[in-house]
């Protein structure tokens, strides 16, 4: 071979490596990272991976994740191979129509799946539940109601794994000699003895190849558990997808790395054993024979242990559940815990990665959610549609110890339907290093003299919200022409340049990194961002801006009304609301807490808070009196948003 | 005076409404070495896979010692079978292989509280030893136990088969084509070995194969098959001596055959002349098929010739010259020591017993025409040629 087309093909091989590993190297280097910065090291730590050990939201997820995975592939596995045996003894004719239909889910795309599958469960269970709800009124003997939860999202993924597992049988029994199975039958097998003695042993790398595929698949997916998984089960990919509202926490890194390393683990194990299988081949004897059988025995022992165990485990105690959906990163973990001690009701907790998709899971009917915390303009919009339920506050006793401040809000006027979780501002969050002089105004967001600085919000409401705050309209407008006026302000800073780029989660990284000057933001994520980098500075403009309150909800159709409330009111307890203050950064509207958190700063870590600090999180007064929450707006202004945004993005 | 072990009784078999089998009616004596010879798709293979237990019969019956065993799967029936391409099992090494059938056990039915019990008999690890070892040896595979299969060659991969089969102590062996994948010489040395096996064990082989030589040598035997029906039942020397039909003539050996006509009890007419045969018991001018083997006929020069012709080719084939002559335009096979050159003109003098005359049949005119000198004759004698599986529809098929 000529030198110089060695070299070429050893830096192809070089080149693919490196696309292939270093991402992961770059994951696993960060989650050794002494700050949350996905960008800067600040050193080395093993608290991601002590923090992730006591995140329980995570660790049942995970755990979620590998019982469906292991039961799942199993279960196809065993399914699949009888299945491609099925087809392999079916005439030709047959065969290859039925095939390609097998192999349809595969190409099919999983949002396909996954939806068709959750219309599927929600049409089943609501004909099952209607006939069980008759039937229990006149017999004595009760049928249970059924709901999606850990059985569906098994189901769901025991369904995509079969085409695989049959897909990577069937190539193996083709290779088989068709007489073995005959050959073993004449020489006194039945047909299953054949199987075991015979089929099998030939067949067991495309079933072992199937059962790994499909436990990787189920791993992976995230589509098709989305729309199966209920209210009461998250996988990992849920919950990793569910912090994209705020960001991605390194523990994601920590637990990442262990999989990855789990998987790097098991390869090797698999490499040294097929290594001395291969040199026992080469120095052969009968005792090969027995001390692989013995192998095998050892093997199915341990996974039918691991079962076990895991099955035990998730048998969880107490009838009593609630399901929540908050967003990622918003709660510290340990409350969940904690309530589920106090009251013996099990909290399954899911996240989702916005209001809208929180909305359109809930409008599609079968989420199954107890609670929900969305943000105050989607609970006007949802309050409307009748889709909440009036709060019994003889439930909730620690309503009261919420501030006047957060009462009798536009989205809720009475206090009938919701009870404040957070609440902060929208704000301008700057680089103080890389700006003249301080910020104080909105216009810094239009200025051409920060050309290429800026990061703009990529959501519409807030954005045109920004421009009509300094063009001195309300952010409630429905003023059409208004509207116009503020997006004309953006299409024209577009225009000039100012705009780095549009970016909702990528904006801790930049600004954390100096990548750029000037952000609009929230002030609870500025103060993460500000953990790593001390350079940035937070405002609030003069011309007033947006804030915001998030607030616990019940679903009008919920099955658990008397536990959500309990979850509620437990959140608004002082204490844990202090606990959520400190674990996310976001200011609490029960007023003890908020007024005592820098007594309990300066407790945890042994140091005055910063009051300036203090501020950006907990707005004073006189900054919350020239700042305007969210109203729903109607469809129609809805409609020109959505239409001046689609037009900016591709204008400019 | 033998036993008879197996019978089929008007067996039909059809796959998809095609007919494969039509009304065979056989048996199979003890200790009998039977062949069944045949072309491809002729019914040979559907016949030994219906007593092997894989196939039913779409009619007829097949019968074990007198009992009905239609619908015995194969793992209750005693024979066992050597199949065409071994299909030994990769994953055992010789000495698993040949144990396989012993390790399983046997079915034994037995009385238990006046109910018919169906119960496994094991057998000692000794005994099974024992077994396999002794096995071993009268296949010449003495020192191969730990072996791989996969590192034996295609003989001794051959003799493993027929040691996995014969281990069991069957009462009838089943061979489907066991030889086709050897090479000549091998197949030659399997020829012999097998004859010597099957006479020490004292068992009854069933034999397939399309290659009549392999036939004439081992058999006791032979039933001549072709479209699903018997063409001829008997001992090697029956048949290529008296074949029945010109199908049979041609498929065993070489056959001149010609039209004739019976004139009266051992006179036949063919080519305007009178011949004197052996044959008797026909209608008078009845029209015959008159068959010659290319072995028997004797050149002479053309004077002394009771026909006349032309060489118009010679192949060397070792022993003899194929030399065909033509006889005003029908062409001869005839074999000969001497070496006659193409374009020379001979006669030939037909023996009363070198003429055998065969009743008119739909095989008629078929055969026995050297015109086209014969593309079936390279054929049969390659020994690269694999016979394709006759019944694929019925298993599913290959991809």
């Amino acid at each position: 071979m000529n030198g110089k087309n060695r070299m070429g093909s050893r830096l192809a091989m070089a080149l693919v490596f490196f696309f292939l590993y270093a991402p992961i190297f770059v994951l696993m280097v960060f989650s050794f990272n002494d700050s949350s910065s996905r960008t800067m090291w600040h050193g080395f730590t093993l608290d991601w991976y002590k923090e992730l050990f006591q995140d329980g939201i995570i660790l049942q997820s995970l755990y979620t994740t590998l019982l469906v995975a292991l039961l799942s592939a199993l279960i196809a596995t065993v399914a699949g191979t009888f299945a491609a045996i099925g087809f392999y003894n079916m005439r030709r004719r047959w065969r290859t129509p039925l095939l390609t239909v097998n192999n349809i889910p595969m190409t099919n795309a999983d949002i396909v799946t996954g939806v068709s599958m959750c219309l599927f469960f929600v049409a089943a269970f609501g004909l099952w539940n209607a006939f069980a709800q008759q039937f229990n009124e006149s017999h004595t003997a009760q049928l249970p109601s059924l709901a999606m939860g850990f059985g569906t999202l098994l189901i769901a993924h025991i369904t995509f794994n079969i085409p695989y597992v049959i897909l990577s049988v069937g190539p193996k029994l083709r290779q088989m000699d068709r007489n073995l199975m005959e050959a073993a039958q004449d020489l006194g097998c039945t047909w299953m003895q054949a199987f075991w003695k015979v089929m099998l042993p030939e067949i067991k790398p495309g079933v072992v190849n199937g059962l790994l595929i499909a436990f990787t698949m189920s791993v992976d997916d995230f589509v098709i558990s989305y729309f199966t998984a209920g209210p009461s089960t998250s996988t990992l990919a849920m919950t990793i997808y569910g912090m994209t509202k705020r960001r991605i926490s390194p523990k994601i890194n920590a637990i990442s790395t262990l999989l990855f390393a789990t998987v790097l683990l098991l390869l090797v194990i698999v490499n040294l054993r097929e290594m001395r299988q291969e040199r026992a081949r080469k120095h052969p004897g009968a005792q090969r024979e027995i001390s692989s059988r013995r192998g095998n025995l050892i093997g199915a022992g341990a996974l039918a242990a691991l079962i076990l165990v895991l099955v035990l485990l998730s048998r969880q105690s107490g009838e009593r559940v609630v399901n929540v959906c908050g967003w990622g990163e918003n709660i510290d973990p340990a409350l969940i815990e904690q309530f589920q001690d106090e009251t013996g009701i099990r909290v399954n907790y899911q996240t989702a990665e916005s209001n809208e998709a929180m909305y359109s899971k809930v409008v599609m009917g079968g989420s199954g959610y107890d609670v929900i915390v969305p943000s105050d303009y989607m609970i006007s919009q949802m309050r409307q549609e009748g889709l909440l339920a009036e709060l019994n506050f003889d439930n909730i006793p620690n309503y009261a110890l919420i501030g006047d401040a957060y009462k009798n809000l536009s989205f809720d006027p009475d206090n009938q339907y919701a009870v404040p979780y957070t609440w902060g501002t929208l704000g301008i969050i700057y680089n103080t290093t890389m700006v003249e002089e301080p910020i104080t105004s909105w216009s810094a967001l239009f200025d051409p003299q920060y050309a290429g600085q800026v990061l703009m919000i990529n959501n519409p409401r807030d954005a045109i919200g920004v421009a009509l705050l300094y063009l001195g309209y309300s952010v409630n407008t429905h003023d059409e022409g208004e509207i116009q006026e503020a997006y004309e302000l953006l299409r024209q800073a577009k225009a000039d340049g100012v705009y780095q780029s549009f970016v909702m989660d990528e904006v801790y990284d930049k600004m954390e990194a100096g990548e750029a000057a000037i952000a609009v933001y929230y002030a609870g994520d500025f103060l993460s961002m500000y953990d790593n980098n001390p350079d940035l500075a937070y405002v609030v403009p003069e011309e007033g801006s947006n804030w915001f309150v998030d607030a616990m909800c019940v679903l009008k159709d919920a099955a658990h009304k008397e536990e959500a409330e309990a979850w509620i009111n437990f959140i608004c307890e002082t204490q844990s609301c202090l606990a959520n203050m400190d674990y996310i950064w976001y200011a609490s509207p029960n007023a003890e807490a908020l007024a005592q958190y820098p007594d309990y700063y300066r407790e945890a870590y042994g140091e005055e808070m910063d009051p300036a600090l203090y501020e950006v999180m907990a707005a004073p007064e006189e900054v919350l009196a020239n700042c305007e929450a969210y109203d729903a707006l109607p469809a129609e202004v809805n409609a020109v948003y959505k239409n001046l945004w689609t037009e900016l993005g591709i204008k400019g | 005076m033998a036993k008879e072990l197996i019978r089929l009784v008007d067996c039909c078999m059809a796959f998809d409404g095609e007919a494969v089998l039509d009304h065979i009616n056989l048996y199979f004596n003890d200790s009998e070495f039977l062949t069944l010879l045949g072309p491809s798709g002729c019914g040979k293979t559907t016949t030994l896979r219906i007593i092997g237990g894989f196939l039913t019969p779409t009619s007829g019956e097949v019968l074990f010692d007198g009992v009905r065993m239609n619908d015995v799967p194969p793992h209750l029936r005693q024979v066992n079978t050597v199949f065409q391409r071994y299909a030994l099992f990769p994953h055992l090494n010789v000495f698993e292989n040949v144990a396989f059938g012993l390790r399983i056990g046997k079915t034994v039915m037995e009385e238990v509280k006046g109910k018919q019990v169906r119960r496994k008999e094991k057998l000692p690890e000794e005994e099974i030893r024992q077994r396999v070892l002794e096995m071993l040896e009268i296949v010449s595979l003495k020192g191969f136990e730990n072996r791989r299969v996969s590192e034996l060659s295609g003989g001794q991969q051959q003799r493993v088969a027929i040691a996995r089969a014969l281990v069991n102590r069957p009462k009838v062996l089943l061979l489907d084509e066991p030889l086709a994948a050897l090479d000549l010489r091998l197949r030659k040395d399997m020829q012999s070995e097998l004859k010597r096996i099957q006479q020490q064990m004292g068992i009854t082989f069933i034999y397939v194969t399309h290659d009549q030589e392999e036939a004439l040598a081992m058999s006791d035997t032979i039933v001549v098959m072709d479209q699903g029906k018997i063409q001829q039942i008997g001992t090697p020397e029956d048949i290529y001596n008296e074949p029945k039909n010109a199908f049979v003539a041609d498929f065993i050996g070489e056959s001149n055959i010609l039209d004739g006509v019976m004139h009266e009890d051992y006179v036949v007419e063919f080519f305007n002349r009178k011949f004197k045969c052996l044959d008797k018991g026909f209608q008078p001018m009845e029209p015959v098929d008159v068959v010659i083997r290319p072995e028997d006929v004797d050149i002479v020069p053309v004077e002394k010739g009771q026909l006349r012709g032309t060489v118009t080719a010679v192949t060397f084939k070792g022993v003899h010259y194929d030399t065909i002559v033509d006889f005003k335009g029908f062409k001869w096979l005839i074999q000969t020591t001497d070496y006659h050159e193409v374009g020379k003109e001979i006669g030939i003098v037909l023996n009363p017993d070198d003429i055998h005359i065969m009743h008119k049949s739909q095989y008629s005119g078929m055969f026995g025409d050297y015109s086209s000198y014969s593309e079936e004759y390279d054929e049969i004698n390659d020994p690269t040629y694999v016979e394709e599986d006759e019944d694929t529809e019925g298993r599913g098929d290959e991809e």
